[in-house]
């Protein structure tokens, strides 16, 4: 239980603190306080991040350093996260997905960014950069946040590592799991997997292939009679529920960091390379802040606090090579280095009639589980 | 009493802003081609047509208003007993009771509904016996508060009189008590019946992820999907269902009421 013994810890230093009270006002931040109302002009940023993506003190943090205050709110998806700016809410700045940023950028919805307010850049992972290219290309509008890919992850006393190596995704179709298994409840994540199972590309819209993935996905429903989840994924594996479970790489490596028993897999057929970004929408009302965001978020303390808490992997560089190392946080844990460079992989495209024909097929696949 | 009415308008109002402007925008949605903006209205029929099409939809709708049905019949079987049992006690033990039943409605339901995830984890329950078990454990109480108000506010001299007219208890339940309580029943089954058919978390934390009803299709479409038309056709065609099943219980109500004059 890291996560609540870091609660615990944060909560005792923030009472310490107090006790503390008015007499050390320097240390709290290392580096000299800077007056976000002086520098931009405004200062207060409103940020829309995913749930659960964020390291316990980076806001807070942020905040000292720039007298500033952060109204953070979370999302669950980024189709909820784009149903909600549609609805007109304002936002400094986003960290949406690679095909939701793809999305934003054709709608006109992005601005671009002051390459030259973001000092951090360059310790960025080059790998990283290169990926963003194929949503953003000329690098002008996004600045990543974590990146990852889709795998397995599955309790080895129970699956043979062999075995699940060798079927690859087709394991979801293997009768031997019935009620062992956790879906991804995400028409993109499921129909990934059986265009991959199937050789396809993930981003096809020949409507052979994509009939044929329903199929599949109609048999996999059959055979393993999946539980349908989304987040609650994560706790129900660390306490090893079932036996195996779609996830993100980076939710697969907090969950393999605390509980043994659990493996992690990007089978052989491919999978989908992610990559989440911060952007700043065209109608942020404080952009000058929210480039310092941005800038505080890539640099080495907040980037490092973000992946050594969330488990998703770094994007800063040095961050990712000493999480990483033998005795970092994740040493050891494949999960948190996501496969990188293989051929058959991809990055998700978007495609809005696509999407639709897959949602009605999705919900066909979940309504006929029963 | 004119003063009174005035005092209503800013009700009205609210109720103009936040009840009927949405309900109208959902018609207008659920009558229009996506990707419309209210100056391109293009009118269509096609949402409507994409539920029936296909008989997966009807389905879902199908389990929803089986699901709603079971759960208020069971909320009956077991609420009516115990509203009775409670109005019979000492008025002392009757509050303490009816504090017991309301209780757990301090707490919201959320938190209750992960509480029963929890507990029935231990147990190897279907996925469908989970939801039932999570739907009347929530709509139960709004049953039992009808019916013992509508059967604690029986003249008690009425019963005596049936009894001294010569009714046994059997005839005297039948034919005083039943009637006079039916009102309770009723309304019990308006509060129950109506958002039973439209829950969509209980079903979603309970079942495993593996059982769709009607609510759940409509937050997919909306939240998920992202296909509003649709998702308003749906709604609009469940607003219907739950017009006409409010219109069949205020006629069974008014009935009643004149059988009772």
């Amino acid at each position: 239980m890291k996560k609540i013994s870091k609660i615990l810890l944060a909560s005792s230093l923030v009472l310490l603190a107090g006790c503390g009270g008015s007499s050390g006002s320097g240390s709290a931040a290392a580096t000299e306080t800077k007056d976000a109302k002086e520098l931009y002009g405004c200062s207060v940023i409103n940020v829309y991040n995913a749930g659960e993506y964020i390291g316990e003190n980076v806001l807070g943090d942020f905040e000292k350093a720039y007298n500033a205050t952060v109204k953070y709110e979370t999302f669950d998806s980024n189709e909820s996260m784009y149903t909600k700016l549609l609805g007109g809410s304002a936002y400094d700045v986003l960290v949406p997905s690679d095909y939701s940023i793809e999305r934003l950028i054709s709608e006109n919805m992005l601005q671009k960014l002051d390459l030259n307010a973001l000092e951090n850049l360059d310790q960025l992972d080059p790998a990283v950069r290169e990926m963003q290219k194929v949503f953003d290309p000329n690098l002008e509008y996004a600045v990543p946040y974590f990146w990852g890919s889709v795998g397995l992850v599955y309790n080895k006393n129970n699956v043979d590592p062999a075995v699940i190596k060798e079927k690859g995704w087709d394991i979801l179709q293997d009768e031997t799991y019935k009620g062992k298994v956790f879906m991804y409840d995400s028409q993109r994540d499921a129909f990934m997997v059986a265009f991959k199972a199937l050789g396809y590309s993930m981003n096809t819209d020949d409507p052979a292939q994509i009939d044929a993935a329903f199929d599949w996905l109609v048999n996999m429903d059959k055979a393993v009679e999946p539980a349908y989840v989304t987040d609650e994924v994560i706790d129900a594996m660390m306490n090893g529920e079932k036996d195996i479970a779609l996830m993100y790489s980076g939710d697969a490596a907090y969950v393999l960091s605390e509980n043994e028993d659990m493996e992690f897999i990007e089978p052989d057929q491919g999978t989908n390379i992610w990559v989440d970004a911060m952007v700043i929408p065209a109608n942020a009302g404080c952009p000058g802040l929210a480039h310092a965001f941005i800038d505080y978020i890539t640099d080495y303390d907040a980037s490092y606090q973000n992946s050594d808490e969330i488990g998703y992997t770094a994007v800063n560089r040095k961050v990712f090579e000493e999480l990483s190392a033998d005795d970092g946080t994740y040493g050891g844990i494949s999960a948190y280095i996501p496969r990188s460079g293989y051929d058959k992989d991809e990055v998700f495209h978007f495609n809005e009639t696509l999407r639709q024909e897959l949602s009605d097929r999705w919900n066909k696949v979940k309504i006929g589980s029963n | 009493m004119k003063g009174f009415s005035k005092m209503s308008y800013p009700y009205v109002i609210w109720a103009l802003i936040m009840i009927v402007a949405p309900m109208l925008m959902i018609v207008l949605y659920a009558f229009s081609v996506k990707g419309n903006s209210v100056l391109t209205f293009q009118f269509t029929l096609d949402n409507f047509a994409r539920f029936f099409r296909d008989s997966i939809f009807p389905s879902v709708l199908w389990r929803s208003l089986k699901m709603a049905f079971v759960t208020t019949g069971l909320c009956i079987l077991i609420g009516y007993p115990t509203a009775y049992i409670f109005a019979k006690m000492k008025p002392g033990n009757q509050a303490v009771m009816i504090l017991l039943v309301t209780l757990p409605m301090w707490i919201n339901v959320l938190v209750r509904t992960y509480a029963w995830r929890g507990l029935l984890g231990y147990v190897n329950f279907g996925n469908e016996l989970r939801v039932y078990v999570g739907m009347i454990y929530n709509f139960l109480p709004f049953m039992i508060l009808e019916i013992y108000t509508s059967l604690s506010k029986i003249d008690p001299n009425l019963i005596v009189a049936s009894h001294d007219l010569g009714a046994n208890d059997m005839e005297t339940f039948r034919r005083v008590i039943l009637p006079l309580s039916l009102p309770g029943v009723v309304s019990g089954i308006t509060l129950v019946f109506l958002p039973a058919v439209s829950s969509f978390f209980i079903p979603k934390f309970l079942g495993g992820g593996q059982y769709v009803l009607i609510g759940n299709l409509i937050e997919d479409y909306f939240i998920t999907s992202g296909d509003w038309n649709f998702g308003s056709a749906i709604s609009l065609i469940m607003a219907l269902i739950i017009l006409l099943s409010m219109f069949v219980m205020r006629k069974l109500d008014h009935e009643n009421k004149e059988a009772a004059d």
